[in-house]
Parts: C-alpha cells; structure tokens; sequence
C-alpha cells in the first residue's frame, strides 16, 4: 500500500496547508501565458478535459501534442482520433514525453499512479508536471523526481464548458496549486498561471490552493452534498410521491428537473435567495426541514470528513481498485435497477416557480447539505473560500447533470472518486432518514401547501430571515459571488 | 368607395415611374404612405388625384372629388399665379388673384371656408394676392382650399411640413373630426407624426409598393419604423474607439492568404487544394451550395477551425501556428452568422452586446469605458434602438438580435467584415433592414466585407470580387 502524503505532515503543516485558499485577482496576471511560450506542452490523455484545455491552450499561442499509450494509437481509439482530427500531433509516451517542458496529466485519478511511474523516467531533466486533481500525489504519495516541478490546475468544469467558456471570450474558475516539495527552481506559480490564463481561467476567477486543500475538500464536497444528498434525495423523494399516489411521472420529472432549477437560484443568490423563492409559510416549512435534516445528518457529514481527513476513505476506495471496483460496479447497476431511474419524466408542465413550490422538501435538503459540508469543511480546518467553490458553488453543476439524464448521467459524468463517495454516502444516508421520511407527506414533496392565505407569524419569519442571512457560507458566498459578477456580467 | 390598382404602372414625363402597384383602399380605412426620399410616395399619393401615365395595369373606383395638397399643386397654382402676371392683357400692373378667390373655385361651400379661414388664423390676409403670401402662408391656403371642398377622399401630402406648432395640433384635430366622414391618405416619413386614426400603413421603396401592414400589427409596426429610420436617418455609421484601436497592419501584405488548403473529414474532402488572396479594400462575395465548405472556410480565417493550425494560413500579419493567439487574429475581423446568432444566449443588456465586439467576446466580461458606451449608443440611435439600451438581447425579434450582431461585429471598426449569410431566416421586411444596415456600413467605412449568401436577390452594392464553391 503506498504512503499517504497527508499522514507524514506534522499538525502544523496539514493545518496550514488545509487553510491555503486564496481568490485572484485578474491584475494579478499581467504576464498572460509568457512563462509557457517556447515551450513544449504535452498532454497525456484525450478525454473531454484533455482535449478541452488543449485546444484552449493552443489557441492562446502555446505549442500542444498529445501522448497516448501506444495500444490507443495503433488502434485508433477515440482519444487518438479526437486528438488527429483537431490537428495536433500524436504520438507515443517514448516519442514525446523526452521532449516535453510541461506535461499536463490529465488521465483519470485510477490511473495516475501507473502513469506518472512510466511517464517520469522519460521526462526531461528539469521539467515540469500537471495534475489536474492532487489525489495521486496527496492519497497516494506518490514521488515525483526531485528536479521536477509539479504544479495543478483544475478548471471547476467540465471539459465541453471548459471549451464553450473559452471560445465565447471568458473562461471558468479556476484552482492552482504548487506542491510546494517539487517546486526546485521555484518557478511552479509562474507556469500555474501562465497555463490558467492559456485555458481562459483568470478571466473567470483563479483560486490559489495547494494539492491538500484541493483534494480534502474536493472529496468532501463530492461525496456529500454534490452528488450523495442529490443522490439519496431523488430516491427517497421519489418513492414518497409514488407512495402518496402522486403521478410517477409527474414525480419523475419534478426531481430530475428540480434540482437545476431550484440550485439556480442558489447560484445567483445563495441560500438565501432559494428559499426567498417560497411563498413565506413554505420558506418557514423548508427552513424547519432542513434544521431537523441537518440535526440527523450532521454525524454523517463528520464522519465522510474523517475518513477524508485520515485516509481511511481513499485506503478503502483503494481497496475497490485493486479488487476490479466489485463495490462500485454492485452499486452502480443497483441505481439503474432504482424506480426513480427507471420511470421516465411525465409529459407534464411545470412552471419554474411550481418546482419551488412543489418541492419544499428538496429545497430543505440542498440547504441543509450545503450548510452541513461547508460547516464540517470549515471545522476541519478549511477554508471558506474553498468551503463554498466545494460545496454551494457546485451544486447547480451537478444538477445539471441530473437533469440531463437523471442519476446514470451524474455517475458518468463526475470523477471515479466522486462515485465511489456518492455510493458511500447514499448508502448510509437511505437507512438514517428513514425515520424522517415517514413524517413526510405530499404537502412538502409533490402537491405544495394547502393553506387558505400565506400568513404568518411576523416574529417567527424575522428569526427565519435572520438566521439564513445568518449563515457563514452566506457571507464568504456574497464575497465570492461579487467578484464573480464583476467580471462575468450575463444574467 | 373602393380604390383598387391592379399591377398599375404609372411614368410621370420620363423623370420617375411606379411600379407594378397593388393596392387597395376602403373607405373605412385611413393610410399613410411612407418611404425614404425619392421612393415614390408623393407619386403614389398624386395618382390617386388622376396624375401620371399609366403604361398598364388598372386603376378603379377614384371617387369624383378628391381633394389634394402637395407640395407640387402648390408649386403649380403659384406658377400659374405667376404666368398671369406676365400676361401682358391690360395696361395695368396685375395685383394677383386675391385669396378668397383661391379659396373658393366656385362651388365650395363658404361657411365652412370661413370656419377654417379662422381656425388657421388667416382672417387679415383673404384680401391678400395670393403670390405675395409666404410658403407657410400658401400652404394653409392649399388645405383650406382642399378641406373646404368637401371631398370624397383626401390627399395630403406631407401637410404638417412647415405649420408652426399651434397650428399643427389644430390641423391633426381637425382631421380627426373628419374621420368618420372622408378617407383619407397621407404622405409622412415621420412616424412621430402619424395621427392617431391612421389604420394602415404603405411602405414604397424605389417605386415599388414593398410593404402595407395593419396598424395594430406592432412587430411589423416597429419593424417599418426601423427600416424608414435606417433608410432615412442622417446619422453615419459612428468612428471607432482611438483608445482600443485596431494594430495597424502592414499595407503592402494581403488581409488573407490561403495557400493550398486541404480539409479533410474522415477521408471525405470539403475543401481540396484551395488558394485564396484578400487584399486591402477589396469586397468579395463568396457563395456555394450547402456542404461546399463555405463556413469550413470562413472557420480557417476566424481561427476556429482546429484544422489552421495544420495549414499554410497567412492572416492579418500572421503565419498560422507560430505562437499567435486566436484573440491576436479575432481582433481584426468582425463577424456575424446565424450560427452567432444561436450562441449569443444572453440576458445582457443591447448596450452591452455591441461593446462586447471591442473584445470579440459573447457577453461583457470586462468593465466597458465611457467612450465605448458613448459608441456603443451612437450605434443604437443609428439602428433605431436607443429606446431600449437596457432591453434583455434574448428578449429582442430574432431580425433586431441580427441588426445588433452587425453593430456588434462593426463597432471596432475592423479591416474585414464576415458577413455569412446574413440574412438568413429573416423575412423581407427585416432583410431590408439588414440591406439598409449593411449598405450604410459598405459606404462608410474602409473595411473590405466578406458576403456569404446564395440569394441572388440579396446584392450588397460594391462587391466586385466573387468565389464559388461547388459540392465535393
């Protein structure tokens, strides 16, 4: 079993490099991708992210091929073809890799440990290498040769967004780190945000982190409120509807659809803003909810965190690789067999609005899943910054998956540990709600509330107000979401 | 009263003619023509009152009494004032035909002559020769003259030129007293001027009939307002903006140089050993059936074709894929297709779409400078838009987004404009105005434009130079 790098860090060091997050400001990139120029890029893997910052670089003047095993060009697999048809050069590990001044590894985190062994003996004296996710180096200890340089740039999009962004003049946010134990000539920043702005980043928000925060956070959020409270939302939502005879396709299509558009408002203005979406009994509804949500769930949470914090998690993942991922593939073909994901969406309907108004109850558990990761995050020592791009800021990117092609499209779409995380956390979820869900009925999932006025107490909803105004991840989102709007002026 | 022409061709002594007019009129509508100068409309109006040849077609059901005034029957009745003077009949010197006597050819009816005589405050000059009276002055004689007459259909052409203010807020009442007792027909080109009772609205554009819409119609309301606005308007299409000026280029080198293009997918050949120079200042049409490779080509130049990186491309200064950017290359064009069209999703403001062209970006990601947004206004009052500064993009007619992407892509000012098939999806009423827009843009600018289309009937005039692609 290899060397977690977390674990051989003293406190003070994992305390410190947890904390690092920091928002950059665009004037902060007044080189524009000069430290990359002369220089040769070689991208390792053709995959959607690959291809994406490839061409983006390309077109910002950098010199890219691409390297892919010598079994993806000889049979002229879709990477291969991806990479030929947009005109770059290809060509083997052997053939490229010797003449690379940065290589970008931009394969899946499974195989990065045989990567980067049979890539590094080939690199150039000097080099340097790009991880796109610091699980390899983080989780997996893995030891990069002292005279390189080791850098992460991780665009907080898909790679089709990625390009989109790009080629209409903008970019998406971006996170940058150094690996602060292979930065020999100490010119790792320099090439993190030349390779930022090459791929649109800065123009968009660059956020300079390091390897642990990005992967301790990232893991977190991934697993808990991203896609795990998505995940174990739909099933239990759906079944309840079905249960309280709510059309099934009217149920199927209110939570595929439900979760983009109640997390859009989340997006635009926080928590605060999705809830301020409900008429004012459903907002008192939701905020009860989810408070009684977060009390039952906040153990959850602590313990995804944990085990994040401590290896256990990427040790048990770990397992599942080495043991041909039996626990993913079970889970995986479980949720295709899942009512929700069988039972297409109804040819119904439904009103921006009614998805808030129907949908009281998963507006209660966004919240609450926001809420509780970003508070364990923070608790954990990470900060708020990282916090928020983790939790809040990502939640509608998913969603969108969702409403894409419901749960099947989510687990394709996001990372092998992501997955793996989710399919964790749901299980665990299911059984702890159990209860709770009993006390469900279709007033607060499916139907809305039947109340003759939309009175309330005045004193109750300015304690509600408050206390969602309240919340830290308000304020650092205010914060954020200004800078945001600053430089990214569509609405 | 139904007043029908029937594919009526009219020639007025050789100086101007109609054309194969349709058009009909019932007496419970009112209309305006309208058109820029020189399209027809006062001869339109003027063969209501039976002048002009007709070389063929039909014209019906004109009623007996048409009472006109135009600036022509005035030129006219003052020359023929003019003519008696010099008849040298009598040894006297001619005091001119007084204007009670203009006023009433004989049979009008002459309470209501006095009514109006006082209405238009022309008490103390009935006794005046009518040569000696001013232009304004003889004018109200003309519309009192006609009003007085009791008509079975009035035409007034351009009646509110020229009347101060008082006595125009007179005249539109009065008219609209008359509404429902004679149809009438008149000529404007401001729309600010159509009176309210207005039911219908004629559209001539060099003398031909283009439009005729129904008043409520407001999508076509607004659209005519534009296109008589860009057509008539003195506004220049506005400077570009010294402060993020263009880099000059070297003006002995070609914009473009394609040098033996090949484009290949999966073995199937679009473009095949293409050669292609655009020099300075020259306009070219580029036309080809659907899959011959013309948006291919275009991609090339715009450097969103991944394939330039693998050709011999020279472009603005540039050999292809030695370092350059796709921004360094975008800046010195400006672009506009459907394809745009379908991209620029946004909620942004109209003033924010034309000044993301500075940045050839879709969206404002950057803080706009005062001048641009001086700039970027002057565009919308070009375009007939300052109303709407602040109106969502998405919320526009899919003809004004078009007009708004040809300022967006025109407001650098930049050497080559890609126009690719700019009028597509349009109807005729907005690709006139995408014609206008682009006609204005050809005569005031140095840029060479880049026409893609295969609409014969859509000519852009000065493009001279042309490329025909054919299916592979």
């Amino acid at each position: 079993m290899p060397n977690n790098y977390f674990n051989t860090l003293p406190l003070r060091e994992q305390l410190a490099q947890l904390a690092k997050c920091r928002f950059m400001d665009i004037s902060e990139f007044p080189d524009g991708v000069e430290a990359l120029k002369g220089k040769k890029i070689v991208v390792i893997g053709c995959g959607a992210q690959g291809l994406a910052q490839g061409m983006n670089l390309r077109d910002s003047g950098c010199d890219v091929s691409y390297t892919l095993r010598a079994a993806a060009i000889a049979e002229k697999r879709q990477s291969w073809k991806s990479a030929t048809e947009n005109g770059f050069v290809v060509g083997t590990y052997e053939e490229l890799i010797p003449t690379a001044d940065v290589v970008l590894n931009l394969t899946p985190d499974k195989q990065h440990t045989a990567v980067v062994n049979a890539i590094m003996p080939l690199m150039k004296q000097g080099a340097c290498l790009s991880y796109s996710h610091g699980f390899n180096i983080v989780e997996e200890g893995m030891k990069i040769r002292e005279d390189l340089t080791v850098i992460m740039v991780a665009p907080k999009c898909p790679g089709s967004e990625v390009r989109n962004e790009y080629v209409r003049g903008f970019g998406v946010p971006t996170l940058i780190a150094v690996h602060e134990d292979n930065d020999p000539k100490g010119e790792g920043l320099a090439l993190a945000k030349a390779y930022a702005v090459g791929t649109g980043g800065h123009k968009a928000g660059v956020l300079m982190s390091s390897f642990i925060a990005e992967v301790k956070s990232d893991l977190m959020g991934e697993q808990t409120i991203l896609c795990g409270m998505l995940q174990t939302g739909s099933l239990l939502c759906f079944d309840k509807m079905v249960e309280e005879g709510i059309d099934p396709g009217y149920a199927s299509k209110l939570i595929q659809f439900g979760w983009e558009t109640v997390t859009e408002a989340l997006k635009y203005g926080g928590v605060t803003n999705m809830l301020d979406r409900l008429s004012n009994p459903a907002k008192i509804k939701a905020f009860d909810l989810s408070e009684e949500l977060k009390q039952i769930m906040r153990p959850l949470y602590n313990k995804h965190q944990d085990d994040i914090i401590d290896g256990t998690f990427s040790r048990t993942m770990m397992e599942d690789w080495a043991n041909d991922d039996v626990n993913l593939l079970g889970w995986r073909a479980e949720t295709a067999e899942t009512a929700f994901e069988k039972t297409p969406a109804g040819d119904v309907e439904i009103s921006e609005q009614e998805y808030f108004d129907h949908g009281i109850l998963m507006v209660a558990m966004v919240k609450a899943g926001v809420e509780l990761a970003f508070e364990t995050m923070t608790a954990a020592g990470i900060v708020a910054d990282s916090a928020y791009y983790e939790s809040l800021h990502e939640t509608p990117l998913i969603a969108n998956t969702i409403a894409r092609k419901k749960l099947y499209e989510m687990n394709a779409t996001i990372s092998d540990t992501a997955e793996y995380g989710c399919y964790l956390y749901n299980h665990a979820c299911l059984p702890l709600l159990a209860d709770f869900m009993k006390g469900i009925k279709t007033d607060v999932i499916g139907r809305g509330l039947a109340v003759d006025d939309n009175g309330v107490d005045n004193a109750r909803l300015i304690e509600v107000n408050t206390a969602l105004r309240a919340h830290p991840v308000e304020a650092i989102g205010t914060v954020l979401r200004g800078h945001m709007a600053d430089m990214k002026k569509i609405v | 009263m139904n007043i029908c022409l029937d594919n009526l061709t009219v020639n007025f002594d050789d100086r101007f003619q109609l054309d194969e007019i349709n058009w009909q009129l019932d007496d419970s509508q009112h209309w305006v023509i309208t058109g820029a100068n020189g399209s027809g409309k006062s001869a339109l109006a003027a063969v209501l009152a039976g002048i002009g040849e007709h070389i063929s077609g039909t014209l019906s059901g004109v009623p007996a009494k048409v009472g006109i005034v135009s600036f022509e029957a005035q030129a006219e009745l003052i020359e023929a004032e003019l003519k008696k003077d010099d008849a040298d009949i009598m040894d006297v010197i001619s005091a001119g035909t007084p204007v009670y006597e203009i006023l009433n050819p004989g049979n009008s009816n002459q309470q209501l002559i006095d009514e109006l005589v006082e209405k238009f405050s022309m008490q103390s000059l009935v006794n005046r020769a009518f040569r000696k009276l001013s232009t304004g002055e003889s004018r109200k004689v003309m519309l009192i003259r006609a009003l007085a007459s009791e008509p079975d259909l009035l035409v007034l052409d351009e009646p509110f030129d020229g009347l101060d203010a008082y006595t125009l807020e007179m005249l539109q009442e009065y008219l609209t007293s008359l509404v429902e007792t004679v149809p009438m027909v008149l000529v404007l080109n401001r729309f600010d001027e159509f009176p309210e009772f207005i039911t219908h609205i004629a559209y001539i554009d060099d003398g031909r009939l283009q439009h005729q819409i129904d008043r409520n119609d407001s999508k076509a309301y607004n659209e005519l307002y534009q296109l008589l606005h860009l057509k008539t308007t003195d506004l220049q299409v506005p400077a570009a903006d010294p402060e993020t000026a263009i880099p000059r280029l070297d003006p002995a080198q070609p914009l473009v140089h394609l040098n033996n293009i090949d484009i290949k997918y999966d073995d199937h050949k679009i473009i095949d050993s293409l050669n292609w120079t655009i020099e300075r200042n020259q306009h070219w049409q580029l036309s080809g059936p659907n899959g011959s490779g013309k948006t291919c080509l275009l991609s090339l130049i715009t450097g969103d074709h991944p394939q330039c990186y693998v050709n011999d491309i020279f472009v603005f200064g540039f050999q292809r894929g030695n370092g350059e950017s796709i921004w360094q290359i975008k800046q010195f064009i400006g672009y506009v297709s459907t394809a745009l069209q379908w991209e620029y999703k946004v909620g942004t403001g109209l003033r924010n779409v034309i000044i993301s062209g500075f940045y050839d970006s879709i969206g404002l990601y950057t803080k706009a400078t005062d001048r641009q947004k001086k700039i970027a206004d002057e565009w919308l009052a070009l375009l007939g838009m300052s109303n709407r500064a602040d109106v969502p993009f998405n919320k526009l007619s899919y003809g004004d987004q078009r007009l708004l992407l040809i300022a967006r892509a025109m407001v650098k000012h930049p050497p080559l404009l890609i126009l690719d098939e700019p009028c597509l999806g349009l109807d005729d009423m907005n690709r006139q105005l995408v014609l206008a827009l682009i006609e204005k843009i050809c005569a005031g600018s140095e840029t060479s434009v880049l026409y893609v289309n295969h609409h014969p009937e859509d000519q852009i005039k000065g493009i001279d130079n042309y490329l025909a692609l054919e299916k592979k």
